[in-house]
């Protein structure tokens, strides 16, 4: 077996206090690997995008550890952190979180941005990662002006244009209808396949579910079951 | 994120909203436009008291003058008569004299005190007419030789030591039926005098200059060279009867070493009741009084700028709270709280550095068209030469637009708090 990527050791979120106080996870321990693709999946408000949040480095357990390449992240400065986060995550949120002010390529070389890369490298590489989800055409575009499966290929170059190693996406075919959920989803498995990228993805639908490696079933803030081999095209 | 990007970015999110930048920016143009606009005008007084100071040239020199009131020691009863005092309360030795005039006593103490190098007397007198060649007669007021060093040419020179020499202010050239300043020197005018037995002679002399108004006034009156008006004093004391005693209105005093000596000089004038002036001395009160008028009017710029403040303040805070997921999305994505907070502030800056230009520009250009306008030939002060209402002074500019952006900065480093302390999560799930 490959080292994990990512792995957690009793990791408990806790949200409020006294009378409002609420368990949203209870203790999870697991390992992603480099390379896997996992599913989180269960019902509304069973912990899911709280458990990526976490694995994210976007927000910190109330106990617990979670290690990233065999190093816990809890002990690091906000900075360091948010570089990891910059230098090996890739994120496609819930919502699109485009800036409709700014042009396709602006909006998706941001992380690059913020990594202070030069613009010529940045424009470079932003065409590359455009093309690559076959929206070159589209890259001096408004980005008010996509459609919906645009924009959330959009997204996707945007969580890749930085080379991730790992790729989190939160309900990334929630907004889309089958057919446009369909192509999404054989970027996300094409960028698995292809580049041996880990992804990370927090689903209803049970057609992507379905497609990962591995499922982890939670409920209340606990993993239930979990389950292994895709039962999609690719095996 | 470098540091050009994060200006580049501020600089488009400034002009995101237009509108409200511009209202923020119209606010912050007031106040540097104000400030610009006073600290020029008190530049450009005080640039031109500086020329009216350098006119007088020697500044080794002081003015003394009589306290006068010392002299009027509280007495009971009817005080004892004092043939000096007399003289000196005599009221004919015109104005400008404070409480009394000098007397010879007067002149030969101060020339006894250290550091004193020569003590030149200096009388006022009181012709009564000026006759030009074609016989007509004209009411004549003479300046003291004294001030001829503040004067300000507009033809010839200035009347020496020695010679019948006399200048007349530009507005005197009607009575030569010229316009042309040139034309009136070498003319020969005769000055009509009375003496102490109401007899009157006359004395001729020669026009060498023509003067033009400064603001201290000096230029405004004819001015005698000093052998003219010893001349003219002395043919006013004629057929006096007894001992003649004479009476100064001020003297002219060298002294040696003046920044050292200065206030010893003054110091043992004080104890013989009189009192020494340096031209700084006279010339400082005026730029005291100028220099506070134009710190009051800077501080209703200043007023103007703190309210601005709250303008910058509110309009980030504004936008802080509208930009919420891109604060989000952007931390999300791993920038730093420092870098957010960097992100923010320079949005502030540009607003200042924006409404400080542009307040700056405006305050300039008004300043000089004010300027020119009203000190320009047929301006309303046209008249006063070497004038300036206003100048440009480069430190106060960059004082000016340093102090704003300053301002500006402080101002946004409220939002920009608000901004590098947001949750990316709770940002992210903003609605
Ligand atoms: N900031 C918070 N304060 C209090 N409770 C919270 C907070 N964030 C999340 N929760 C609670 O934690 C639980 C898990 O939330 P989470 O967002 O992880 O659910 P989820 O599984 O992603 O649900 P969904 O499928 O609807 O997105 C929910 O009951 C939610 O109300
Ligand atoms: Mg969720």
């Amino acid at each position: 077996m490959s080292t994990p990527v990512l792995e957690t050791e009793n990791l408990v979120k806790v949200y409020g206090k006294g009378a409002t106080r609420f368990d949203a996870l209870k203790g999870l321990t697991f390992e992603i690997h480099e390379g896997e693709s996992v599913a989180i999946v269960g019902k509304s408000g069973s912990g899911k995008s709280t458990l990526m949040h976490l694995l994210a480095l976007l927000d910190e357990p109330t106990s617990g550890v979670v290690a990233l390449g065999g190093e816990p992240v809890t002990a690091l400065k906000p900075k360091k952190v948010s570089q990891l986060r910059n230098d090996t995550f890739g994120f496609v949120f819930q919502q699109f979180f485009l800036n409709p002010n700014q042009t396709v390529l602006e909006n998706i070389t941001l992380p690059l941005k913020i990594a202070g890369v030069g613009k010529s490298e940045r424009n470079r590489r932003g065409m590359e990662v455009l093309e690559q989800l076959d929206m070159a055409d589209k890259a001096k575009n408004k980005a008010t002006n996509l459609s919906g499966g645009q924009k959330q290929r959009a997204c996707i170059a945007r969580a890749l244009v930085n080379n991730p190693t790992v790729l989190f996406a939160d309900e990334p075919t929630g907004n889309l209808d089958t057919a446009t959920s369909e192509i999404v989803e054989d970027i996300l498995f094409g960028l698995h396949r292809d580049q041996g990228i880990t992804l990370v993805v927090v689903t209803h639908d049970e057609d992507l579910a379905a497609k990962c490696q591995r499922r982890l079933m939670m409920q209340d803030g606990e993993i239930v079951t979990e389950e292994h081999g895709a039962t999609g095209v690719h095996a | 994120m470098r540091s050009v990007d994060v200006a580049r970015t501020a600089l488009g999110n400034t002009f995101r909203s237009k509108l409200r930048t511009a209202l923020t920016v119209v606010a912050i143009v007031i106040g540097s436009f104000t400030l610009t606009l006073t600290s020029g005008l008190g530049a450009g007084v005080n640039k031109y008291v500086d020329t009216v100071v350098g006119g007088f040239g020697g500044s080794s020199q002081m003015f003394v003058l009589s306290t006068g009131a010392a002299d009027a020691e509280p007495t009971d009863g009817p005080a004892e008569y004092d043939p000096e005092a007399a003289a000196s309360s005599g009221g004919m030795f015109g104005p400008g004299s404070g409480g009394g005039v000098l007397t010879d006593s007067d002149i030969e103490t101060i020339e006894e005190i250290e550091n004193v190098s020569a003590v030149d007397p200096m009388v006022f007198v009181s012709p009564d007419f000026i006759e030009t060649p074609d016989g007509a007669q004209y009411d004549l007021e003479l300046d003291v030789p004294a001030n001829a060093l503040g004067l300000e040419l507009a033809a010839g020179d200035a009347p020496g030591d020695d010679g019948m020499e006399l200048s007349i202010p530009e507005d005197w050239l009607t009575i030569f039926d010229t316009e042309d300043a040139e034309q009136v020197i070498g003319e020969t005018v005769q000055i009509g005098i009375s003496n102490v037995t109401g007899e009157q002679s006359t004395v001729e002399a020669e026009v060498v200059g023509v003067s033009e108004e400064a603001l201290s006034g000096i230029g405004a009156t004819p001015m005698p060279s000093r052998e003219l008006n010893q001349q003219l004093n002395d043919l006013s004391m004629e057929g006096y009867e007894g001992q003649a005693q004479n009476a100064y209105t001020m003297a002219v005093v060298d002294v040696e070493n003046i920044e050292t000596n200065e206030q010893g000089v003054k110091d043992a004038l004080v104890e013989e009741d009189l009192l020494g002036l340096t031209v700084e001395d006279q010339i400082g009160a005026v730029q005291g009084v100028i220099d506070a008028v134009s710190w009051v009017l800077s501080g209703f710029g200043l007023i103007a700028l703190l309210a601005a403040s709250f303008g910058i303040v509110n309009t980030l805070l504004m936008s802080v709270q509208e930009r919420t997921r891109e604060i989000g999305l952007m931390k999300a994505l791993g920038m730093s709280s420092g870098k957010v907070f960097g992100l923010f502030s320079m949005e502030a800056v540009v607003i200042g550095i924006l409404g400080s230009v542009i307040g700056v520009v405006l305050g300039l250009g008004a300043g000089l068209l004010g300027n020119a306008w009203l000190t320009g030939e047929g301006g309303p002060l046209g008249g006063v030469a070497g004038l300036t209402l206003f100048a440009v002074d480069p430190l106060a500019i960059i004082g000016i637009t340093a102090l704003i952006v300053f301002i500006a900065f402080l101002a946004g480093t409220l939002p920009a708090a608000r901004a590098a302390k947001k949750d990316p999560i709770e940002a992210l799930r903003y609605e």
